[in-house]
């Protein structure tokens, strides 16, 4: 439906864009740009509305649909790179919704060098989903809706980095919000999914809250919601407005990418299907956080303040991540907490300001290639161990699994650095940006980041030692199994599953060399984000010998552990920091005390103050219309007679107010 | 009034110019006159089994036929989008007839498709009595029934009243307004009367609806006395003339020009002229209800904003107050008194009085975006009126349609695509976003307060507010409360319904999300012609 | 004489027919009187129609003459419909819709 009438509506000129974006109006193979968000809302529509009409071929329609939007995708790219840099980026208008003097709410997308990044990640990571997904969901008779809803996110996380306007984006982020809430509870009939679909959704409020009153401050102060309004004004706006909106816009980030202090729900999102974590929690939808605050680099740079929290926040999370994906048993878990840590390296270079917004952008990418695939090869893991998620269980599975296991293989070598694989490129450059801000605080987030790698080996390494090597834990049964326990029968999944994990473990070998060689990725993304080379305050090789040697640390020290002993099935008891981080270093346990409780007494004193003051009021009023109705319905008789004679009444006061109205 | 320069042309009228009628600018209403014409020759002269088939035929590809001429008639108009008037200045050919015209016809074939449906009775038959001239009860009535007999008659009459609508917005002088009115009106009183069930409800709806519509246009015609006696014509430009210059002895205007805006705020449903609208929806059958509910509104502000636009807009200062006041009370008593009523149809009449008083909202603003807000909102709110009556139709007992809001608890469970529907259009009548209802609504509101009614902005927008509280109670008691045993079923409906109901949800949904063409369009046709 | 006369009459004989329709219960009788309003609009139509010395009122009268007929048909029958069920003409019989 919105997809013919957009194109009725036509392609009309927007408006030119003064400072942080020059873009001109779409035409040629840029007027198709709207079918990349088109098509898989149609698809999303149709696989919804069509109900049970689509079971057979919903999950063929919904990949194709994926499929399309990254053709376009492709094309836009395609046609992006036979142009000059001042000419890439584009507007496309598609329609006003609602004009009111001031109030623009356009539909318009903008399509530049930073969201066609985006959109080809999201569109081929998730089309590599959507089919690994129809063998993954293959059992599922919900298996239509499922990929209603996968079109549906689709959709709305292209909005999302499409959107020409933060009101847009807003609605791309609450829509991305909502397909993540219907796949987390996909399977509602579990509790701990119903449970964690909602403390997902209630954590994002929090951050969605965060970006409305950022919206809101971005009109009262610029009068539009244009990222070329908005960006190109932020010179003029005051340093306080300005870092207002840029905590606000942080919140915002903390909320979708699962950073500190809002992290708390990623983990519990893994209770989702599989395909999803790798696609929404892991490859794209965390992610918008960087791109929020990427996109609205302008306003960041316009304030110290701001950048220094958002490093700060990256800094807490990439340590956070880092430790509690140190003690998790399961698997999916681990990933999830390691795509926190991964993902507060990308928040804390995008708080560089101009020195690392790139390299942020190009770990994004990077990351959604290797944790899609080690997600994709934890669910290929468990599709052949009946479900099974505790890594205490696994063990010596490469006979089984070849393919997983290569595929998982590079993946993990990619996400730890090692030389010459993707991770190993853009980490780097993360660390030497952080040492290359220069002052103090360089050489803090420069150990941290150092840190944070060492810590990554070593969970890695234990995620796969204990994965892939050692011992084949799972023919014994466990103790306390119920009756019905039979012993696993390992086995590698088929093809439609492989194929992807194949091509996105391509991504994570290769992604990283070609977007450093000649440094194409910095000069690519230099027009939207800019870029500075930073001061470092020792040579690269000294930054990369560093990092090596951490990860060489951190992988022996798992090699240590994991390899040389046995693993019990059962966790031994540890010590008080393992404990710790196994209960996710009591992040639960925190806002139960610090928000859940107080905020329960504060609702409890909110309702009792509701109850006798605004309810009595509110209730009061609507007992009163209510009382006013009942009365006046009777007026209402039933005689025709007594309404001529309201109707002759009405004339009489029509007749006589007309006099004297002349008279007043 | 001078007598002298009127009598010297009473005598230089000494040869009579044969009068020039331009057929074609006129094509969609004589097509519709055609189609009821050839209707009442199909009832003398097609044997009874063949008439159904017919009578549908013939109508649904007359209107399909006017419709291409309204379209025809409007790529014909010329580029500052002013029509021209036509039959001796009687018709009026310019955007707002010809908006409205198509809105109409629009309406008119969703309207004869709920009307010929015929499978939702269980015994057979559609849902007109079998034979009107028996009383209710009598075995008369009962062998009527048995042999299956049903009333075609329904289509030629509709056809008449649909001429009516047409002529009304198009009226250019008073006397064809007053034409237009009766033949709108007097086919849908008797249309009101023949219900198949509750028969009795019908009649009294018929009768209620017939002495207040007849007492209604006595007003109006006096009204339309007094003006001729104050200008001399009837012909709204010359009215607007010899109005421009009003001066302090002017009661002959002021009181034709209230008594004029009476006829035609009953014909609209605002208070304290409402009185019938509750009483009649109730009775009348439910596909006249919907048609009545949707299309008259749509005739009779289109032709009030001729009235008020074209013959009176020199004296705005002293109808705006009057208006601004009955469209406050009208919004105010319509949302309040929908609150307590218990009957599906009751509740949707009351919601219908208080859409009056936003559609009034945006008249008052006596602008061209007052003129195209209105037209916009009439396209929303016919389509969604109609759709929702057509989900009236479907919810039915032993006893026809179970009207009774205590039967549509837990509808939600038992049939949610149709609840789902329903709880669609209730929103839109609401005016949540992304229904056609807000865009609706946001219009209106928007060209009043330019128009500097901001106090009646105000009062509408808290009006939606306690409007809103009663759609949502409907689509709570839908889907949250426990489904009766003995509840009614949803009965399944032929291809003409759904086709009726889907149109009312396409439009619904794409005037939410997509305004700007059709607000385009009604802005294009937004020019009265003088 | 002078026409304002016809038009005092006009609106004497306009009043009595609404006055009908409010205190009348047969329903023929407020029909009749519904047309008694018809009719005072037309003296008034005519007699304006002479004030301006133009034809409009006579022919304009013609019209109503015309449209109250048409009303009568359909009146008529919407009446005797509720005759036949009720077995009375009485307006305020017909009250089972209200509230």
């Amino acid at each position: 439906m919105i997809e013919t009438s957009s194109l009725a509506s036509g392609v009309v000129l927007a408006n030119e864009g003064g400072g942080g974006l020059h873009s001109v109006a779409a035409s040629g193979a840029y007027s198709a740009l709207w079918l990349v968000v088109g098509l898989p809302l149609l698809g999303a529509l149709l696989l919804l509305v069509g109900g049970k009409r689509t079971n057979a071929f919903g999950h063929i329609l919904g990949t194709a649909m994926a499929l399309g939007s990254f053709a376009v995708g492709v094309l836009m790219f395609v046609t992006m790179l036979g142009k000059d840099d001042a000419d890439r980026s584009v507007d496309q208008h598609l329609w006003t919704w609602a004009p009111v003097n001031e109030f623009q709410a356009d539909i318009g997308l903008h399509l530049d060098q930073l969201s066609v990044v985006f959109v080809l990640l999201i569109t081929g990571v998730g089309s590599l989903i959507h089919i690994y997904s129809i063998g993954y969901m293959a059992h599922d008779e919900n298996r239509r809706r499922f990929f209603g809803y996968l079109n549906l996110f689709v959709a709305a996380m292209l909005l999302l980095v499409l959107a020409n306007n933060y009101l847009l984006l807003y609605a791309g982020w609450e829509g991305v919000g909502l397909a993540s809430y219907l796949l987390i509870g996909f399977w509602q009939h579990k509790p701990s999914a119903a449970t964690a679909a909602k403390k997902a959704f209630i954590m994002n409020r929090v951050g969605d809250f965060g970006l409305a009153v950022a919206v809101f401050l971005m009109f009262t102060t610029f009068g539009s919601f244009d990222f070329a309004d908005v960006l190109g004004g932020s010179a003029s706006a005051s340093d306080g407005t300005m870092t207002a909106i840029g905590l606000m816009l942080l919140l915002a980030a903390c909320g979708k990418s699962a950073q500190f202090p809002l992290q708390a729900w990623l983990g519990d999102a893994m209770e989702g299907p599989t395909p999803v974590s790798a696609l929404i929690h892991a490859a794209t939808m965390v992610t918008a956080g960087v791109y929020l605050i990427t996109r609205s680099a302008e306003i960041f740079n316009a304030s110290p303040d701001a950048q220094l929290a958002v490093t700060v926040v990256g800094a807490i999370t990439v340590l956070f991540g880092a430790i509690v994906g140190c003690a998790k048993d399961d698997i999916k878990k681990a990933l999830a907490a390691s795509t926190m840590s991964q993902i507060g390296y990308m928040i804390l270079a995008a708080g560089l300001g101009p020195i690392g917004y790139v390299f942020a952008i190009m770990h994004l990418v990077t990351h959604g290639f290797f944790k899609a695939g080690l997600f994709l090869g934890a669910g290929s893991v468990m599709h052949g161990m009946n479900d099974e998620v505790d890594m205490r269980r696994y063990g010596g599975l490469r006979k089984y699994m070849p393919i997983t296991f290569v595929t998982f293989g590079l993946g993990y070598l990619s996400i730890i650095g090692f030389p010459l694989l993707s991770g190993f490129f853009s980490k780097d450059k993360i660390i030497e940006a952080a040492f290359a801000k220069g002052g103090t605080s360089g050489w803090i987030l420069g150990a941290v980041t150092l840190l944070a790698a060492g810590l990554t080996a070593f969970y890695m390494t234990r995620v796969m030692l204990m994965t892939f090597f050692g011992k084949e834990r799972w023919k014994e049964a466990p103790a306390g199994a119920p009756a019905d326990w039979h012993e696993p029968h390992p086995h590698e999944s088929p093809t439609s599953m492989t194929g992807p994990m194949i091509l996105l473990a391509f991504g994570s070998v290769f992604a990283g060399g070609l977007f450093v060689l000649n440094e194409s990725f910095v000069k690519w993304l230099t027009p939207v984000t800019g870029f500075s080379h930073g001061d470092l305050p020792m040579s690269e090789w000294a930054v990369t010998g560093m990092a090596l040697s951490m990860v060489a640390l951190g992988s022996a020290v798992a090699y240590v552990q994991y390899a040389r002993r046995d693993v019990p099935a059962v966790a031994p008891a540890a010590s008080l920091v393992t404990v710790a981080a196994r209960r996710d270093l009591y992040q639960d346990a925190v806002n139960e005390g610090l928000v859940m409780r107080p905020g329960q007494y504060l609702t409890r004193l909110l309702v009792w103050f509701d109850n006798r003051g605004v309810d009595g009021f509110v209730g009061g009023l609507a007992a009163f219309i209510g009382g006013t109705s009942a009365r006046v319905r009777k007026v209402q008789t039933g005689f025709v007679r007594s309404y001529a004679l309201s109707m002759f009444g009405g004339t009489l006061l029509v007749v006589a107010c007309t006099l004297m109205a002349r008279m007043a | 009034m001078s007598m002298s320069t009127a009598a010297t042309a009473t005598l230089a009228v000494t040869k009579v110019d044969a009068p020039t009628i331009e057929y074609g600018k006129l094509s969609p209403i004589l097509i519709i006159a055609g189609v009821a014409v050839v209707g009442v020759l199909i009832e003398a002269f097609l044997p009874r089994p063949a008439r159904y088939r017919a009578q549908l035929t013939v109508a649904l590809v007359g209107m399909i036929a006017a419709f291409g001429a309204v379209v025809w008639l409007a790529r014909d108009l010329p580029d500052d989008h002013r029509g021209s008037v036509t039959a001796m200045g009687a018709v009026a050919v310019d955007g707002p007839s010809l908006f409205l015209q198509g809105t109409l016809l629009l309406i008119g074939i969703a309207s004869v498709l709920l009307i010929g449906e015929r499978r939702l009775e269980p015994a057979g038959g559609d849902a007109f009595a079998p034979q009107a001239a028996a009383a209710p009860g009598s075995q008369q009535e009962k062998d009527a029934a048995a042999a299956g007999w049903t009333q075609t008659e329904v289509y030629p009459l509709t056809m008449f009243s649909l001429v009516g609508m047409l002529l009304f917005p198009a009226a250019n002088d008073l006397l064809m307004m007053f034409v237009a009115l009766e033949i709108l009106s007097l086919p849908l009183y008797l249309l009101c009367g023949l219900a198949r069930r509750h028969r009795l409800l019908s009649q009294e709806a018929a009768l209620k609806y017939f002495l207040l519509g007849a007492f209604s246009s006595a007003f109006f015609l006096f009204g339309v006395a007094m003006l001729y006696g104050y200008s001399g014509s009837v012909s709204l430009d010359k009215i607007g003339v010899a109005s421009a210059g009003a001066m302090d002895n002017d009661a002959l205007l002021l009181i034709g020009l209230a008594m004029v805006a009476v006829g035609l705020l009953f014909k609209v449903g605002a208070v304290p002229f409402h009185s019938w609208t509750p009483d009649v929806y109730q009775g009348a059958p439910t596909p006249i209800t919907g048609f009545m509910a949707a299309a008259t509104k749509v005739a009779a502000f289109g032709a009030m904003m001729r009235f008020f636009y074209v013959a009176l807009p020199g004296m705005r200062w002293d109808w705006r107050p009057v208006m601004i006041g009955v469209a406050i009370v009208t919004m105010v008593a319509g949302a309040i008194i929908a609150i307590t009523q218990t009957d599906v149809k009751r509740l949707l009449a009351y919601s219908s009085i208080a859409h009056a008083g936003f559609i009034l909202t945006g008249m008052i603003a006596m602008s061209d975006a007052g003129v195209s807000s209105t037209m916009f909102y009439l396209v929303a709110y016919g389509f969604v009126t109609l759709g929702a009556f057509a989900v009236v139709t479907l919810v039915r007992d032993a006893r026809g349609e179970a009207t009774h809001l205590s039967h549509w608890a837990g509808l939600g469970r038992r049939s949610p695509l149709v609840a789902g529907v329903f709880a669609l259009f209730l929103l839109a009548f609401a005016g949540i976003p992304l229904t056609s209802g807000f865009s609706g609504k946001f219009a209106v509101f928007q060209a009043a307060a330019r128009g500097g009614a901001g106090s009646l902005v105000v009062v509408g927008v808290l009006c939606s507010a306690v409007a809103a509280f009663f759609y949502v109670r409907v689509i709570v008691l839908m889907f949250f409360s426990e489904p009766k045993v003995d509840g009614p079923t949803v009965v399944v409906p032929s291809v003409m319904t759904t086709a009726a109901i889907a149109l009312g949800v396409a439009v619904t949904v794409v005037l939410g999300i997509l305004p700007q063409p059709v607000l385009d369009l009604a802005d294009k046709a937004a020019l009265f012609v003088h | 004489m002078n026409p304002v006369n016809y038009l005092y009459l006009s609106a004497l004989l306009f009043t009595i027919g609404a006055a009908g329709v409010l205190l009348r219960r047969n329903a023929i009788v407020v029909f009749m009187c519904v047309e008694l309003m018809l009719n005072a609009c037309n003296l008034a139509f005519v007699t304006f129609g002479r004030m301006h010395d133009n034809l409009d009122g006579q022919i304009i009268a013609f019209f109503t003459m015309v449209v109250a007929a048409c009303e009568v048909v359909v009146g008529l029958s919407i009446i005797i419909a509720i005759f036949r069920s009720r077995r009375s003409a009485s307006v305020d019989d017909a009250s089972l819709m209200k509230w």
